[in-house]
């Protein structure tokens, strides 16, 4: 069964079509890379699925359900319950410490629960790293703890948008290992990115361009785990 | 998790809700001495002009012709009396609508159940008055119940003339009562020179001055006491007037030096020396002076200033308003990217816009609270030094300005909520790139 479909899926900035009906059906535990030059529309597109922006026009299916019909509310809930966000910048609370940004995730979904954020925090290797602030962590480390985030709350889907272009290549081997292993356990997963060697371990890559999916193929080179 | 983003914001962004704070404490301090200010020394000076409310007094001719000559006051040696019936006169004179009130006073020294000498002084309370002249009854209500419009009744009621039947009541005011153990519905006995008396107190009254040292109670009690029957020894008079000027000035010096046209200008114009004028034309055994050219122009004088204050306080809290708009306004701006990644992680608008709120009112209750005190102090500065008297903390100033800067503090954050919710996570988040 799809988890999730986007049929004739259109965003127009005034004149500009950032997304030109995008069709795209995504299946339970897949991984796929969305892949695309700047500017292509991979944010838009990734804005819309996570329930952070409505299209202008076509219809987003999420577990069956129609989202862009959804009220405001209701679609924060729903995003808060089904969807994992990564971003490029790591965005944490500079004020809480590791463990503590990962319960706020906690806090707005149900309750904040420190032995489960810790063990969050275990599962991307920053244990011994839960009390430092995001001042004290590299660059690496902060997007560990965003991922750590986005899993808290066992969401279906994790959208990542180009979660490794700020980090360096031992960082972002760490960060795809994580991702390797959420795949293993049947969390479904897509991944803005235009870095070809990010692209080249998912399942499946769909290319965009100029707001247009120009190709939806599997990957050939995908293996599954190492 | 609540409290630690709360805490956070508050060791980071600390500079700025201090700085909310003390907006809030200056609005909060202004209004509450303002309206400290407006309640009690407002009242307080609403008495005094009051005080001398009654801004004309009646006395016997001769009286006032031994006062002036030999500077002596209340000498029974010289006092002589003016017939009560005559009072009704000053319903008749062409000023009478612009007296407001008038009252027989006779005052004595008694003998306070067998011990202490006191001043007891004999008035009409609510009297009726009914007058007739030339085919012409003239009726009125009047009495001290109104030239005392300050007195504060602390237990029992005033004294009622017209529910009372007979005249055996007094009030006793509030310094004596507490001197002699005297409560509402005592009796007392009191010993004049022509008699004595049993009054039962129907109240206690608390005036702010020598007369809670008195004795109040009927005219005609007074009148046995010091063997005046249908006698009294002094009027007070209340009436609206109009301010002096030149011609009044002129006129009060001596009238039959103005001119024809002159004199009917001052005559038909209320001031208080022609008002003056018109009673001993009535009266003519009696010599009407004006105790204090009051009333009116000052209390105008204090309307304007209320209305000022009033006027100050709305500023300062318009400014707060503004001062709590604009700090609230840059804080959400500098935290929309934070405010933002709390959308993206699954906040809604309400729980984000509560997090902000409280932390804007938590300042805003500091600073009200500091300002609450600051103006208290404030207002027994201005109390002091202006008006020369202490202010009161009232509960209601209290409740009024913590109200007020709630709405200012939730009113002043409307553009920042707005702005809270137009954020878009999709925006702020991926900027950049
Ligand atoms: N809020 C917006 N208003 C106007 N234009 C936008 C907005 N967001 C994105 N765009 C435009 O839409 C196009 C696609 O943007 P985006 O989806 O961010 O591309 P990518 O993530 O692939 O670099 C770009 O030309 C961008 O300038
Ligand atoms: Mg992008």
């Amino acid at each position: 069964m799809s988890l999730l479909e986007l049929k004739d899926v259109s965003k127009v900035y005034g004149e500009l079509h950032a997304l030109e009906k995008a069709n795209l059906k995504v299946d339970k535990g897949e991984w796929i890379a969305i892949m695309g030059p700047s500017g292509s529309g991979k944010s838009t597109m990734m804005n819309i699925i996570g329930c952070m922006d409505r299209p202008s026009s076509g219809q987003v299916i999420f577990d069956g359900r129609d989202i862009t019909k959804e009220s405001r509310k209701k679609l924060t809930e729903f995003h808060r319950d089904k969807i994992g966000l990564v971003f490029q910048q790591f965005h944490l609370i500079n004020y809480l410490n590791a463990v503590e940004n990962v319960m706020v995730a906690q806090y707005y979904h149900s309750m904040p629960d420190e032995k489960e954020a810790l063990e969050a925090l275990e599962r991307v290797g920053l244990k011994d790293r839960a009390r430092h602030l995001p001042s004290q962590l590299s660059g690496g480390e902060q997007q560990r703890v965003c991922i750590a985030r986005a899993l808290i709350n066992s969401p279906e889907l994790i959208l990542a948008d180009e979660p490794t272009g700020n980090l360096d290549e031992a960082n972002e081997n760490i960060v795809l290992d994580i991702f390797r292993q959420l795949h293993k356990e049947g969390t479904s997963l897509i991944v803005v990115t235009h870095d070809p060697e990010v692209g080249e371990v998912a399942q499946r890559i769909v290319r965009l361009d100029h707001g247009k999916i120009i190709s939806d193929k599997k990957n050939e080179s995908f293996s599954e785990g190492e | 998790m609540f409290f630690r983003m709360i805490r956070g914001t508050f060791l980071r962004q600390w500079k700025k809700l201090l700085m909310i704070a003390l907006t809030v404490a200056l609005g909060a301090s202004i209004a509450t001495a303002m309206l400290n200010v407006m309640l009690d020394v407002g009242d307080k000076i609403n008495e005094e002009l009051k005080t001398y409310g009654s801004n004309i007094t009646v006395v016997p001719q001769s009286e006032a012709v031994m006062n002036k000559l030999y500077d002596v006051e209340n000498d029974e040696a010289v006092t002589e009396y003016i017939a009560e019936e005559k009072l009704g006169e000053l319903l008749t004179i062409f000023w009478a609508n612009n007296i407001t009130d008038f009252a027989p006073v006779t005052d004595t020294t008694v003998t306070l159940n067998g011990g202490d000498e006191v001043t007891l002084v004999g008035s009409w309370f609510d009297h009726h008055l009914e007058f007739t002249k030339k085919g012409t009854t003239y009726q009125r209500d009047t009495g001290i119940i109104n030239l005392r419009s300050w007195w504060d009744v602390t237990s029992g009621k005033m004294l009622d003339e017209q529910k009372q039947s007979g005249d055996g009541y007094a009030m006793v005011g509030s310094e004596l009562a507490a001197q002699h153990n005297i409560s509402a519905g005592d009796k007392i006995t009191v010993k004049g020179e022509k008699g004595s008396e049993q009054l039962v107190v129907t109240g206690i009254y608390e005036s702010g001055d020598d007369e809670d040292k008195y004795i109040y109670t009927t005219l005609s009690a007074a009148q046995r006491l010091t063997g005046s029957t249908g006698y009294f020894k002094k009027a007070e008079v209340s009436a609206i007037t109009s301010p002096d000027d030149e011609l009044a000035v002129r006129a009060a010096k001596d009238p039959s030096l103005l001119s024809g046209d002159e004199y009917d200008l001052w005559y038909c114009t209320a001031y208080v020396s022609s008002i003056c004028f018109q009673i001993q034309e009535a009266i003519p055994e009696a010599n009407a002076s004006a105790v204090r050219q009051i009333a009116d122009s000052e209390g105008k004088i204090l309307e304007k200033t209320e209305l000022l204050m009033t006027l100050i306080s709305i500023m300062s809290l318009i400014g707060a308003t503004l001062g709590i708009s604009n700090l609230v306004t840059s804080g959400v701006m500098e935290r929309s990217q934070e405010l933002a990644l709390l959308k993206a992680v699954g906040a809604t608008n309400g729980q984000i816009t509560r997090l902000v709120l409280t932390e804007i009112l938590s300042a805003a209750i500091v600073g009200a609270a500091a300002g609450f005190f600051m103006g208290y102090a404030f207002a027994q500065i201005i109390g002091r030094t202006v008006f020369d008297s202490a202010v009161e903390m009232s509960g209601m100033v209290a409740f009024i300005v913590a109200v007020l800067i709630i709405a200012v503090t939730l009113f002043g954050s409307i553009p920042a909520v707005r702005m809270l919710l137009r954020l878009r996570p999709s925006e702020v988040l991926h900027g950049g790139h």
